[in-house]
C-alpha cells in the first residue's frame, strides 16, 4: 500500500537520499550512457555548463554559470537540413542531434526556463527538430539554499526550489543529497542504489531550507505583478521606453542570455557539397529583426523595441497564454547588459513610473 | 562541444568571449564573466565571432594564377612560385613591399617585419589603417613623450568628467561605450563633441556640435579656457617651461563660447576626468594638433598620468595598436625604436643572425601604387585604403602579387599567388587592445583544407628567402618577440600561456610634458549648400571579417541590410525641404562627381550635412573625390 502525500501533496516515497560521497559514483553511472553536462570552473575561472570529463570537477557549490544550459537544447547555431546537390535536383535530408544528455546541477531558474522553452516549442506547431533533442535531455537540478546575488527567482515563482523542468531535484542536506524524482524517468533513476528512502526528518529539514531560502530574498523583489498591470493596462508612458533607449546598445546580450529566449532567424552554411540550412540565435533589440521584406520595419525605433521585449516578458495577454511570465528571475541579464536595460532595472522604473538610466 | 577562451577580434576594446565548436564547426559565443574588460559583456559583434570564419567564403587551397585563371596547387609548388615571383621582381631592380594589417595577429605582423627587414632587406612595410592612426599616435608622443599614455579603458567608469570626441563611440567600441554609460549612470558629466547627434550625445550633460571635423577647433577653445586665468587652471601641476609660455601666447585672445568654456571647467576641477577620442573624430589634416592639443589639455589640468584620469586613443580596427608595436611601419623598428637604437640593432642581428635593413621604406598607399611586387597579409584593399575598389585597379601594374587571407576576398582574387590562412577562432596568436592588454587568441576548430596558420606560412616564406625561421610552437615565435617587441618584454615568462594574456604596464608619465604653441589656422570652408562626408568610422560592413558573416552585415543594422550599395544620411529638414521620403532617390553633385542614391532619414545627422557609409564608398565615394568631406548640391530624381 502507498503511502499517503503529505501536506505539499507530495508522495514522500518520492525522495530519497544519497550520501555525498556517493556523488561521483553516481556521475559516472550516468556517464556511462549519456553525455552529462555539468557546470564547472573553466578557462579564465569562468563557471561553465561543460560536458564532464571528471566527474570530481563538477561545481556543485554557490553560483550558476553566466551562459544558461540553453544551448543544448537550442544551440547558437543549429542544423536543421542538409541541402545537397543531386544530379541535376538537390536532395534534402534532416539532419538531428540523437546525444542522449543529463544535464547536471541545473538551478531552478534555468530548469523553469526549459520547461518554458518546451511549452513553446511543443504547441501550436511543433518543432521536431527542438523536441526530439530535448527529450533526449534529463534534467537534475539543485536546489538553491543559498540564493545567488543577482537572483529573483521568487518573484517570477521559479525557485529557489524547482517547480517544474526538471526531473530529479537535489537537495544539499550537509552531508547527504535528498534526491526527488519528479518524472517516471526521474523517479527511475534515483530508484536503486546507491539511493536508499529518505526519511521524514530529512523531508522536514528539506522544507525549513526552502523557507529559510525564500526569507534571503527579504523584501526586496521585482515587483513583476505591479509591472504587469501597468504594462499591461497601458499605463506606461511612451517617453519611459523613450528615456531608456539611449541606455541600450542593443547587444542582444538580454536574449542570449536568457533561459526563455527563442527566437531564432534562418541562415545557410555551406558546405562542400551543398548547405546546411541553420536556426540561429536572434534579438528583438536588432534594428531588422521586424524588418519586412517590403521594407517596412514595424519597430525601427530602439524604444518600440525595447517596450516589444517587455511587452513579450512581463504583460498579461503573454502570462494568460503561456501560464508564466517570460523571465525566470536569474538575474543573468543584469550582469550582461552593455548598457542598463536588464530585467529588474525597467520593471522598477515601469512601476515606478521614472526612469534613472 | 568544445570551448576556448579567446579574445573578440573586432574592436579594440579586448573582451573576452567563449568560442564554442561542435562537429568541427564555430557555433556560438559566449562573454567571458571573469574578463576583466569584457566582464561578462558582449556587443552584437561580440556576440556574433563565430560567424565571420563559418560563414566567410573561405579559401582552402593555394591559388596561382595561370593566364586569367587561379588554379589550386599545393603548399610547396606555392611558395616555390611566390619565391620566384618576388626574387624576379627584385632582380629586376623594382621593389616589393609587405602590408601587414590590423586584422591579423601580433605573431604574423611581426612575422611580416622580419620577412620585410630580415628576409627581404627593405623597409616596405606598412599597414593601411596606420595611415589615420599614426598621426594621432605621433601627436599624443610629442606631448607626453608616450604614443599611449597611462590610462586604461575601466578607468572610463569611475570618472567625473569626460570628454568624448567621437565618430559613434557606440558602434565603434560599444564596450568603451558602455563604460561611459556606466560613469553616466555613477553621476559623471558627459561632455560629447561631435558633428551629429550620436548615441552617446543622448547621455550627455552637454553636447557640442562642431562642424564636420572640427573637433580641433573645440580642443583650442578648451585649452583657451583652462588657461584664461579667470578660473583656477586645473589641480595638477606642470613643471613651469618655455613650451608652456608658448602655449598660452598662442591662446591668448581665442574667443571662447560659455558653453564650451563651463565643460572646460568641469573637466579641470574634476579628481578624476578623462578623454576618450576616437581615431577619425579628427580630420586627417588636423590630427596631430589635435591630439597634441588633447595631452596638452590633460597635462595642464593635471590629469595626465593621475590615476584614475584616462586619456584614451580608440583605434578603430582590432590590432592597430599591436601592428605598430611590432614594427609594421616603414620608418622605425619595432617598438617605434628609430634606425640608430644600437641596443635593438643588436638584438636583431642576434636573433635574425643578419644585418636587419635600417632604411625607411614605403608607406602602404606608395607601396600599392609604385611596388612591383607586394605581399598582401591579412588585408582586403578595398576595405581599408581611401580609394576604395578603384585601389585594386592599380594592382594591375604589379608584377606579383601574394595575398595571405582567409576569405576569397576581391584583393585575393586579383593576385598571383593566394596562400590560405587560418582564420579567427582557428588559430593561436595574441592582439593588443587600445590600453595595452596583449591577450590570447586560441584555435577551437582546424581551419579548412589544407589552409594553414598565418605565423607558419610566413615563417616559411621567411626560410625561403633565405633566413632560417623554424618555430616548434608559437612559444618559440614569442620567445623571439619577448626580445624584439619592447611591449613584449615587459610580459612576464608564461603570462602569455594564462588565460586571457598579459596587461602591460607602462611606467606613468613623468614631468617629461613638454607643451608648445598650437596652430589656430583655420581649414578651407566647404563649398557649397550641403556638406557630405564619410561616416567617419572604420565601417565593419566593408571588412571582409564582418561581410560574410549574416547576423553582423545585415540583420544587426537594417539600413545596411535594405541599401546594400549605399544611401546617404539626411536630417529630416532637409528631406522635407527637397520633399524625398525615406527610401527615395537623390542625386549629389560635387566638384569631384556626382552619384545618386536612396535616402535614409536620421535625426542624428544635423542639418545641412549628408552622411555617406564609408563600407559604401565604392559606388558613393566619388563625390568626395577621396577626401573625407565635400560641398555637395542635393537634388530629388
Amino acid at each position: 500500500m502507498r503511502p499517503a502525500n503529505d501536506v505539499h501533496g507530495r508522495d514522500p516515497g518520492a525522495s530519497r537520499l544519497l550520501a555525498k560521497s556517493d556523488l561521483v559514483s553516481w556521475i559516472r553511472r550516468l556517464m556511462d550512457d549519456a553525455e552529462v553536462i555539468a557546470p564547472a570552473t573553466g578557462a579564465g575561472g569562468d563557471l561553465m555548463f561543460a560536458p564532464v570529463s571528471d566527474p570530481e570537477a563538477v561545481w556543485l557549490g554557490p553560483g550558476n554559470p553566466l551562459q544558461p544550459p540553453k544551448q543544448y537544447v537550442l544551440p547558437q547555431t543549429d542544423p536543421i537540413v542538409r541541402i545537397e546537390r543531386n544530379g541535376g535536383g538537390v536532395q534534402v535530408s534532416s539532419i538531428s542531434d540523437e546525444r542522449t544528455r543529463v544535464i547536471f546541477g541545473m538551478r531552478s531558474c534555468d530548469a523553469r526556463g526549459m520547461a518554458y522553452l518546451r511549452r513553446m516549442q511543443a504547441t501550436d506547431l511543433p518543432d521536431d527538430a527542438y523536441l526530439r533533442r530535448a527529450d533526449r535531455v534529463t534534467v537534475v537540478t539543485l536546489a538553491c539554499t543559498t540564493p545567488c546575488t543577482l537572483g529573483f527567482c521568487v518573484c517570477c515563482d521559479a525557485g529557489p526550489f524547482a517547480r517544474d523542468g526538471h526531473d530529479v531535484q537535489l537537495v544539499d542536506l550537509g552531508d547527504r543529497f535528498l534526491a526527488e524524482g519528479a518524472t517516471e524517468r526521474g523517479r527511475a533513476m534515483v530508484a536503486e542504489a546507491p539511493f536508499r528512502p529518505a526519511t521524514q526528518v530529512d523531508v522536514v529539514k528539506r522544507d525549513e531550507l526552502e523557507r529559510e531560502a525564500e526569507r534571503h530574498f527579504g523584501d526586496e523583489s521585482a515587483h513583476l505583478g505591479a509591472a504587469m498591470r501597468r504594462i499591461s493596462t497601458r499605463r506606461v508612458a511612451e517617453e519611459l521606453w523613450e528615456a531608456m533607449s539611449p541606455w541600450c546598445f542593443e547587444c542582444g546580450g538580454c536574449n542570449f542570455i536568457c533561459p526563455t529566449c527563442y527566437c531564432f532567424s534562418v541562415k545557410d552554411r555551406c558546405q562542400d557539397h551543398g548547405w546546411e540550412r541553420c536556426r540561429t540565435w536572434d534579438s528583438c533589440q536588432y534594428s531588422a529583426f521586424t524588418l519586412e521584406a517590403s521594407g517596412h520595419n514595424p519597430r525601427e525605433r530602439r524604444k518600440d523595441r525595447i517596450k516589444r521585449r517587455f511587452f513579450h516578458k512581463v504583460s498579461a495577454q503573454y502570462y494568460q497564454r503561456d501560464g508564466a511570465v517570460g523571465c525566470v528571475g536569474c538575474g543573468r541579464c543584469v550582469q550582461t547588459c552593455l548598457g542598463t536595460t536588464d530585467m529588474p532595472a525597467v520593471v522598477a522604473a515601469i512601476r515606478k513610473g521614472v526612469w534613472h538610466g | 562541444m568544445t570551448t576556448v577562451l579567446t579574445t573578440c577580434p573586432f574592436c579594440t576594446c579586448g573582451c573576452g568571449l567563449h568560442l564554442q565548436a561542435d562537429h568541427g564547426h564555430l557555433i556560438g559565443s559566449a562573454p567571458s564573466e571573469h574578463h576583466p574588460v569584457g566582464q561578462g559583456k558582449l556587443c552584437a559583434r561580440g556576440w556574433h565571432a563565430h560567424e565571420a570564419p563559418t560563414w566567410g567564403q573561405r579559401l582552402t587551397r593555394p591559388l596561382l594564377r595561370r593566364g586569367g585563371e587561379q588554379v589550386e596547387a599545393s603548399w610547396a609548388e606555392a611558395v616555390d612560385e611566390v619565391f620566384r615571383g618576388l626574387s624576379g621582381v627584385l632582380a629586376a631592380g623594382d621593389s616589393v613591399g609587405v602590408l601587414g594589417s590590423a586584422r591579423a595577429t601580433n605573431e604574423e605582423n611581426f612575422l611580416a617585419v622580419k620577412l620585410v627587414r630580415g628576409a627581404l632587406q627593405t623597409g616596405n612595410v606598412d599597414f593601411c589603417l596606420r595611415a589615420g592612426l599614426q598621426p594621432v599616435v605621433d601627436g599624443i608622443a610629442e606631448v607626453t613623450g608616450d604614443p599611449w599614455p597611462p590610462g586604461r579603458l575601466l578607468d572610463l567608469e569611475r570618472s567625473e568628467v569626460i570628454l568624448l570626441f567621437e565618430g559613434n563611440l557606440a558602434e565603434t567600441h560599444p564596450r568603451a561605450a558602455s563604460l561611459v554609460a556606466a560613469a553616466v549612470k555613477r553621476g559623471a558629466r558627459l561632455v560629447t563633441v561631435g558633428w551629429h547627434r550620436t548615441h552617446m550625445s543622448r547621455l550627455a550633460a552637454r553636447h557640442l556640435p562642431v562642424d564636420s571635423g572640427a573637433g580641433y577647433e573645440v580642443i583650442t577653445g578648451f585649452l583657451a579656457a583652462v588657461l584664461s586665468g579667470d578660473q583656477e587652471a586645473g589641480t595638477g601641476t606642470v613643471t613651469p617651461d618655455p613650451g608652456s609660455e608658448a602655449l598660452r601666447a598662442s591662446l591668448a585672445g581665442l574667443s571662447v563660447d560659455d558653453p564650451v568654456r563651463e565643460a572646460a571647467t568641469w573637466y579641470a576641477s574634476a579628481a578624476r576626468a578623462s578623454i576618450v577620442v576616437s581615431e577619425g573624430a579628427l580630420l586627417p589634416d588636423e590630427a596631430r594638433n589635435g591630439a597634441a592639443a588633447l595631452a596638452m589639455l590633460a597635462a595642464v589640468t593635471g590629469h595626465l598620468g593621475r590615476a584614475g584620469s584616462a586619456l584614451l586613443l580608440l583605434p578603430s580596427r582590432g590590432n592597430q595598436r599591436g601592428a605598430l608595436e611590432v614594427g609594421v611601419r616603414p620608418d622605425a623598428l619595432p617598438g617605434g625604436l628609430p634606425f640608430d637604437d644600437e641596443v635593438m640593432i643588436a638584438k636583431l642581428r642576434r636573433h635574425w643572425s643578419r644585418e636587419p635593413s635600417l632604411v625607411t621604406g614605403l608607406d602602404a598607399e606608395a607601396m600599392v601604387a609604385g611596388c612591383r611586387g607586394l605581399v598582401v597579409v591579412a588585408e582586403d584593399l578595398p576595405a581599408v585604403i581611401q580609394a576604395g575598389r578603384a585601389g585594386l585597379d592599380v594592382l594591375a601594374n604589379h608584377r606579383f602579387v601574394v595575398v595571405l587571407d582567409s576569405f576569397a576576398t576581391a584583393t585575393a582574387r586579383a593576385a598571383h599567388a593566394v596562400l590560405p590562412v587560418a582564420a579567427f577562432g582557428e588559430t593561436d596568436g595574441t592582439t593588443t587592445s587600445l590600453d595595452g592588454r596583449v591577450q590570447r587568441v586560441r584555435a577551437c576548430v582546424s581551419p579548412p583544407g589544407i589552409a594553414r596558420p598565418g605565423w607558419q606560412v610566413l615563417a616559411e616564406l621567411i626560410s625561403r628567402f633565405g633566413l632560417p625561421c623554424t618555430y616548434g610552437s608559437i612559444g618559440d615565435l614569442h620567445r623571439e618577440m619577448t626580445d624584439l617587441v619592447p611591449l613584449f618584454a615587459e610580459i612576464g615568462e608564461g603570462q602569455l600561456d594564462e588565460s586571457w594574456g598579459a596587461l602591460v604596464s607602462r611606467p606613468a608619465t613623468g614631468p617629461e610634458v613638454r607643451l608648445r604653441a598650437v596652430d589656430l589656422g583655420r581649414r578651407d570652408p566647404v563649398e557649397g549648400p550641403c556638406a557630405a562626408v564619410f561616416d567617419e568610422a572604420f565601417d565593419w560592413g566593408s571588412d571582409p571579417s564582418v561581410v560574410h558573416a549574416p547576423t553582423l552585415c545585415r540583420d544587426h543594422v537594417a539600413r545596411r541590410k535594405l541599401f546594400p550599395t549605399g544611401f546617404v544620411e539626411m536630417n529630416k529638414v532637409d528631406a522635407d525641404r527637397l520633399g524625398v521620403k525615406p527610401g527615395w532617390a537623390v542625386r549629389l553633385t560635387s566638384k569631384h562627381g556626382e552619384v545618386t542614391v536612396p535616402v535614409v532619414v536620421s535625426g542624428e545627422v544635423a542639418p545641412g550635412m549628408a552622411r555617406l557609409p564609408f563600407s559604401a564608398r565604392d559606388r558613393v565615394g566619388v563625390v568626395l573625390g577621396g577626401r573625407g568631406r565635400a560641398g555637395v548640391r542635393v537634388e530629388r530624381v
